[in-house]
């Protein structure tokens, strides 16, 4: 099950709303003011995109529907030190809605989780301040995808089994049969394509 | 490890999947505040959010809002999303009527109540905004006895609000008729009314509002009639 390759459609009406940090500032306050509704605004705009990419790291409803719960409570309960001015809501949500699912298939899989703390530190919502406006985009959303889908198998591979499975370069080398080497080699050109080609775009 | 060797390993980082020295490097940087590493930190996250976003589309069960929102203390029964959706319906009615009569008002509220109390269910009250909504959709109230309005659309259906009903004792239902112009009653739905006496019905699909002649309600036994059994309890003359 190596090659769960992405789809080829891009969802860019979830990421649209996705990408709409504009209208989160406000949200954010509300959230911190404690606005139930603002609860309801909330799943309104990132609830489905939450499930799909928990659905699609565990491959199970009712589990996914427990993970997005979960994520939203996360987040309702860490609202506080999240920056409403200069924080991205959209990537941190995706964030912990990730470590939720990677965090369930580590302990359904009786992987030693690499942390839960380490998970924790890395939603940390402070993370997620600063975010130039121009970070995420559905512009770059597309050439990524166009990026993605001129890596080798291998490339693409390791790619998947690090951000969908949750592995480290050590356990993908157990579940690959390759030598640590070769899979660090095989995910430090994947990621480097990716990322000289959104620099290339910013450029051009 | 120099800002520049470390740069091609923050997307793990941000993952959580870095290991060992590299991590120790990278948590040494961002510890210290490097503003290069920091600048790497946030441009790894971008990229990691917008991969983790393409995932194909998929849609949690309609019972998961509620859910979710239980857990921070509102819609403990849908119950709140009710009273909202209600006040909208009634807002939706009383710009329709346009009218601002003292007697309507307090049909109004009577009707808002209704809507509060018999039905918890909230596809019924999305089917009933709905139809409020319909810029072609007719009302006609009636006073005698029950209180209420019909409403009718010809492509949505009929939908009566009714307050001061009658309590009915055990094995009696209220049914609904569509009675056409110099023809038969049609059964039009079977519906119960709240302790309060309120009711709410909904007839859904297309009518035929040129030979519609009334809308009436009878009281009948329990598995509802074909043809109506007793007089009627509300009579609705409607000429559209
Ligand atoms: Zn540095």
């Amino acid at each position: 099950m190596f090659l769960k390759l992405l789809p080829a459609a891009l969802l860019f009406q979830v990421l649209q709303i996705l990408l709409r940090f504009k209208d989160d500032p406000d949200l954010a306050r509300k959230l911190q003011a404690r606005d139930p509704h603002a609860m309801a605004d909330l799943y309104d705009r990132y609830g489905r995109i939450a499930y799909s990419l928990i659905f699609r790291v565990v491959r199970n409803g009712a589990v996914a529907e427990d993970l997005v719960q979960e994520t939203f409570l996360r987040v309702w309960n860490r609202v506080q030190s999240f920056d409403p001015s200069r924080g991205a809501l959209g990537p941190w949500i995706l964030t912990v809605a990730r470590n939720q699912a990677i965090d369930y298939l580590r302990s359904v899989d009786g992987r030693m989780s690499s942390g839960a703390l380490e998970l924790d530190r890395l939603e940390s919502p402070t993370l997620f301040s600063d975010f130039e406006d121009s970070a995420v985009s559905i512009d770059r959303a597309r050439r990524l995808k166009t990026a993605f889908e001129k890596l080798n198998p291998q490339q693409r591979t390791v790619i998947e089994l690090a951000y969908f499975e949750g592995l480290t370069q050590t356990e993908m080398a157990d579940r690959m049969k390759q030598p640590l080497g070769t899979v660090k080699t095989w995910v430090r050109t994947a990621l480097k394509v990716l990322r000289d080609d959104l620099a290339e775009a910013a450029s051009a | 490890m120099t800002c520049e060797e470390l740069r091609d390993m923050y997307e793990l980082y941000a993952l959580g999947l870095l290991e060992g020295e590299e991590k120790d490097e990278a948590d040494a940087h961002l510890g210290r505040e490097c503003p290069t590493c920091r600048k790497s930190l946030h441009a790894a996250l971008a990229i990691n959010t917008m991969l983790i976003a393409n995932s194909p589309a998929a849609a949690p069960s309609s019972k998961l809002r509620r859910r979710i929102l239980a857990t921070v203390g509102i819609e403990r029964s849908s119950w709140s999303w009710a009273a909202a959706l209600a006040a909208v319906c009634m807002l939706a009615v009383a710009l329709w009527l346009g009218r601002q009569e003292r007697e309507r008002g307090k049909e109004l509220a009577a009707a808002r109540d209704t809507l509060m109390h018999v039905q918890g269910d909230r596809d019924k009250m999305l089917e009933a905004f709905r139809f409020l909504n319909q810029p072609e959709t007719k009302q006609v109230g009636f006073q005698k006895g029950p209180r209420g309005n019909v409403f009718v659309n010809s492509r949505a259906g009929v939908m009566m609000i009714a307050a001061n009903l009658p309590k009915l004792s055990g094995g009696w239902i209220f049914e609904m008729w569509l009675i056409p112009k110099g023809g038969a009653p049609r059964p039009a739905g079977l519906f119960t009314a709240a302790d309060s006496g309120d009711a709410f019905h909904i007839l859904s699909g297309p009518v035929d509002i040129a030979s519609l002649g009334a809308v009436a309600v009878t009281i009948e036994p329990e598995a509802g009639s074909r043809a109506p059994t007793s007089t009627p309890i509300i009579a609705v003359p409607v000429a559209f």
